[in-house]
């Protein structure tokens, strides 16, 4: 990575609550948080430079749902914008590279989902090797269940931890009451298993002398980087995140401590792995939002993850933190972001 | 579950699809090998992968397959037992997912193993592969099993040309509930009025409503619903010639018509035409809708976002005789 | 601040159906082929971005998933744009953006469609019955654009012939009408009027990849580079009262931000030829309006005068074009590597003699995405 990198900083975030079943349309939640952000920060739409959102057409079952999501976003007059078909922390990185090339000072990120529609199970088996793995409708729950099973055989957990991870994110609840729930996908209870839900989250980017022209706390984001591991389970260590490692080096992670993390831990075991990936210990707090087993907004979960932090770090809760975003069954792509507060 | 607390039903669509997957050399020799009861590995370097893959998984740079036949017999390395099967599974009955490394590869291989209970599974227990008699060269013509209930030689099938296309068929349902101004739109529709939504900033009336006017970036309520007229001019129409695919229906040629109606900004869209000839269809054209019977009406055909439908609730629109509207005021309604 | 960025590898399948292919197999063909192009392999690759249309149409969720290894992108960051039609000319311009923010040195870019698989017209009404496809879509507007500028109606069957005599020079290309002819195009079964079926695309499958590179490396390729001397990307909402979806704003200012950032200002002049994304037929003369190329009422009279013909002052759709090849996904990222071939110099029988400057452009959805880039021979070409 070059040193010389233009910061670039958060100035504002939303979140919409994460509804069971949302029952307006997609775009709505956008406009909600477009909204929000536009009075928070007294810009006005056509001052924004570029635009970019992540969402999915299968995850509501319609082609081109973005189209519809453009009315929340906002596009008129025409504005410069993209879309990934991905969660929208991926988003976030093509806009803080755009950021970098200097032309552009502000950029509007969002990620957006209505996962309540459809069979996120039967859905999220369409992501698997279309040959071998989508014909068994091979769901992200069972392949977490397999990873679960792999981190208790290599004795890096115990079910224990799992239920001690959901228990953080369950107020009222404790890992020794959750051990004794059925399994439900073994080794994962019912618990372990974060709930897909309905949201969005979105956030304004800001680079150069505009930072200090608007108002709020700016956190800047100094490094975020994302790494793909095999798609076929048989080739990986299932109980490690090579992927996540290589993510939070380029992102530079271990430069500093880091106060607070928020982690896409979506099956519980999963914190296990990418506590060790990343290198936390105990001085670090994991999910005090309470992460996405709390809620899941899907394709909003990881951006939603760099706006916990970011909240952490502008109310002065936190100096420096760590978003990680994850896509694709067992951990297949992660990314990580590093936050630190102002200087 | 979605609820509908305003007297719809929640709406339901299933996206369903035979895809057809043409396999290239590698796979289609691995489901070849499937197909005539075997498992093929492929051999890279020092590894044997099963399945085989056409490239180096490390480099990606290309790989021929070097075949070579593994298993029947295997160890499983993970697994996980599937107590609520969805509809997409290879049982309907509670079964494990596992890795299984078949004997002579040096990799797991995701597949199922019908075990009966989670009592019988273990990491490092012996499987073996159980085929399907009828087989066409699918993932799904094999399975696993425990060892200890027997290995047993794949039924034999009349060989045949190399596997070269593998099918899957998707099925998807997605429930969800309608939006509360599309209720109140379709709920209107049932009674023979058209409700649109008319902009507190611009007074612009949109039809259908979306729940706000994107152009102002502002949410829009019942308080805003306004109804419109049955009445109006045609801003736009294309003359549809079908073409076949999965589920289509339609045959013959017809018309989809915009028509702006009456007290309205915004045309409604994807309106059928079919009594009135194409040569006497156009754009101006004053039509006034005629309403089926209120026991006939159906809006099954209206989902949360395409304003196709009005067939099920209009029976036909007649030219109303007056004359054409100017066809300059209505470029902007060419949607 | 945005450091230059260039075209070193180019790399395309055929756009006939294929069969003997798997989805991997055809991404991989076009992506090793820009590699070989730019003398590299997977290892020297930083990232991956791929791009398509809608995952209906394969029934593949996320494809960078189960296409990482096939790629080369274990270990790396793999992305994946939708922006619907225009998606291939965004992959493009979002491969560029990272190459530029100084970040990463060489990123390979990929795009494909395997129509083969499923359906598009299914998979574009959602699943339905009585889905009505992009032309009628579109077919209004072509209406109302002939209706404003007094266009005749030849004009349409013209470049249908036009774009197919191209094609018969690229070996490429899916349709392959030896003896196309305007009476051939009228003859064809109308479709939506006033589309011919000649008029239209076809259904194809197929991939294109490029490899971008920063300055430094780009010099030292052992191909001549295309540099990439602007882009621009513009979108507005699919219907509102008052929008004129004939001649969409966010068109025209995609062009005045492309046209501004490269410092041209008489564009049909300075620019030696153009890719357009042109599906339907008389999407060309309206692209030459909507993108300033022609004044409005201008653009057919261009087509008419034979100046976009090969050999002509502004060749449009020297490859065959879209009408000629539709691999969805991947078309748009055709016509920006089909621009780079021009001023490469190595459009083998569709080159443009003497191209320096050149246009790639892709649209999507109701008219209203929009994503172009301008290559050159030169780094900075300076228009006189």
């Amino acid at each position: 990575m070059s040193p010389n990198f233009r910061p670039v900083a958060v100035v504002a975030t939303s979140l919409t609550p994460v509804h069971e079943s949302f029952e307006g349309p997609e775009a709505a939640l956008v406009m909600t948080c477009v909204n929000e952000l536009l009075e928070t920060t007294g810009l006005r739409r056509e001052e924004i430079g570029f635009t970019i959102a992540g969402s999915c057409d299968y995850l509501g079952g319609t082609p081109f749902s973005f189209v519809m999501n453009l009315e929340g976003v906002g596009a008129w007059p025409p504005v410069y914008e993209s879309h990934l078909e991905m969660d929208g922390a991926w988003a976030l990185f093509e806009a803080w590279l755009r950021l970098q090339c200097g032309d552009v000072d502000t950029a509007l990120v969002v990620g957006s989902g209505r996962a309540s529609a459809g069979r996120t199970r039967e859905v999220f088996a369409l992501q698997t090797d279309p040959y071998t793995m989508a014909p068994l409708g091979a769901d992200p729950v069972s392949l977490a269940g397999l990873q679960a099973r792999a981190l208790l055989d290599s004795g890096k957990a115990t079910e224990a931890d799992f239920a001690a991870s959901a228990a953080r994110a369950l107020p009222g609840t404790s890992a020794a009451a959750l051990l004794k729930a059925d399994y439900w996908c073994d080794p994962l209870r019912a618990h372990d298993i974060a709930a897909p839900g309905d949201g969005a989250a979105a956030l304004i980017l800001v680079a150069g002398d505009r930072v200090r022209e608007l108002p709020g706390t700016p956190v800047w984001i100094t490094g975020m980087d994302h790494r793909i591991e095999s798609h076929h389970l048989g080739l990986r260590d299932l109980t490690a995140s090579p992927s996540t490692e290589l993510a939070a080096k380029g992102a530079g992670a271990h430069d500093g401590p880091i106060d607070v993390a928020e982690l896409m831990v979506v099956h519980s075991p999963e914190e296990t792995i990418l506590r060790a990936a990343l290198g936390l210990d105990e001085t670090t707090s994991v999910n005090p939002s309470g992460g996405p087993l709390a809620g899941n907004p899907v394709m909003a979960t990881g951006l939603a993850r760099v706006v916990e932090v970011a909240r952490r770090i502008a109310a002065g809760e936190a100096r420096r933190g760590l978003a990680h975003a994850s896509s694709g069954p067992c951990l297949q792509q992660n990314l990580v972001a590093v936050l630190e507060g102002d200087r | 579950m979605p609820q509908s607390g305003t007297g719809l039903p929640p709406m339901r669509t299933t996206l369903e699809y035979p895809y057809t997957r043409t396999t290239g050399p590698v796979m289609g020799g691995f489901l070849t090998g499937v197909r005539d009861g075997l498992l093929l590995g492929g051999r890279i370097g020092e590894r044997v992968l099963c399945p085989p893959l056409e490239y180096d998984p490390d480099t990606g740079m290309p790989a021929d397959l070097d075949p070579v036949e593994v298993g029947p017999g295997g160890a499983v390395s993970s697994w996980t037992w599937v107590r609520e099967p969805t509809e997409a599974h290879p049982f309907q009955h509670p079964f494990a997912f596992a890795l299984v490394v078949p004997d002579g590869a040096t990799s797991g291989f995701l597949h199922a193993v019908d075990a009966g209970s989670p009592e019988r599974m273990s990491t490092g227990m012996r499987v073996t592969a159980r085929f399907r008699e009828q087989r066409s060269g699918t993932v799904t013509d094999f399975w696993f099993v425990p060892e200890e209930d027997g290995v047993r030689p794949a039924p034999p099938v009349e060989g045949g040309d190399p596997v070269t296309l593998t099918e899957l068929p998707i099925s998807l349902t997605y429930v969800e509930p309608y939006h509360p101004h599309r209720v109140r739109f379709l709920n209107g529709l049932l009674e023979g009025v058209i409700t649109g939504q008319r902009s507190p900033v611009t007074g612009k009336v949109h039809v259908p409503g979306r729940g706000y006017d994107h152009l102002e970036r502002t949410l829009m309520t019942e308080e805003h619903d306004v109804a419109v007229a049955d009445r109006g001019t045609v801003s736009s129409f294309t003359e549809i010639t079908p073409v076949r695919y999965h589920g289509q229906k339609e045959t013959e040629p017809y018309i989809r018509a915009s028509i702006l109606l009456d007290g309205s900004d915004s045309p409604i869209t994807g309106v059928d035409i079919r009594t009135i000839p194409l040569s006497e269809f156009r754009v101006g054209l004053r039509l006034q809708a005629v309403w089926k019977p209120a026991a006939e009406r159906d809006i099954g055909a209206f989902d949360n976002r395409s304003t196709g439908g009005w067939e099920g609730v209009i029976e036909r629109w007649e030219p109303t005789g007056e004359p054409d509207a100017d066809t300059r005021a209505l470029e902007e309604h060419a949607f | 601040m945005a450091r230059p960025c260039a075209v070193v590898g180019i790399g395309q399948t055929d756009y006939r159906r294929r069969l003997e292919v798997s989805l991997e197999g055809l991404v991989r063909w076009a992506a090793l082929e820009a590699l070989s192009d730019a003398g590299l392999t997977f290892a020297d690759i930083d990232a991956i971005v791929i791009g398509k249309a809608p995952d209906l149409l394969e029934g593949v969720m996320m494809p960078e998933l189960s296409l990482a290894d096939a790629l080369g992108a274990v270990g790396k960051p793999i992305h994946r744009v939708h922006t619907a039609g225009s998606v291939g000319a965004a992959t493009a311009i979002s491969g560029v953006t990272m190459v530029e923010s100084g970040r990463y040195d060489r990123v390979l870019v990929v795009c494909y469609e395997k129509q083969s698989e499923g359906n598009a017209t299914w998979a574009l009404s959602g699943g339905k019955s009585g889905g009505q496809g992009a032309g009628g879509t579109f077919a209004p507007w072509i209406r109302s654009y002939i209706r404003r500028s007094g266009a005749p109606e030849h004009i349409g069957w013209q470049v249908a012939v036009k774009d197919r005599k191209n094609a018969l020079r690229n070996p490429h290309a899916h349709l392959r009408i030896p003896d196309i002819s305007v009476e051939k195009v009228k003859q064809s079964p109308m479709l939506w009027e006033p589309l011919h079926f000649l008029e239209s695309c076809p259904s194809s499958d197929g991939a294109a990849a490029v490899v971008l590179a920063s300055e430094d490396l780009a010099r030292k390729g052992p191909a001549e580079p295309a540099w990439v001397i602007a882009h621009a990307k513009r979108s507005e909402y699919a219907s509102f009262p008052g929008r004129d979806p004939v001649r969409p704003r966010a068109g025209v200012e995609c062009a005045e931000a492309l046209y501004r950032r490269a410092g041209v200002t008489d564009p049909l002049r300075q620019i030696d030829c153009a890719e357009l994304y042109v599906p339907f037929s008389w999407y060309e003369p309206m692209w030459l309006e909507g993108h300033l190329l022609a004044a409005p009422g201008e653009g057919w009279k261009l087509t008419d005068s034979g100046a976009t013909e090969l050999g002509g002052s502004f060749p449009v759709n020297p490859s065959g074009g879209v009408l000629s090849s539709n691999p969805i996904g991947a078309s748009g990222l055709v016509r920006c590597l089909e621009a780079a071939r021009q001023v490469r110099g190595t459009a083998g029988e569709h080159q443009v003699e003497g191209a320096k400057v050149a246009l790639g452009h892709a649209y999507g959805g109701a008219a209203q995405y929009f994503a172009m880039w301008l290559v050159s021979s030169e780094l900075q070409p300076g228009f006189g």
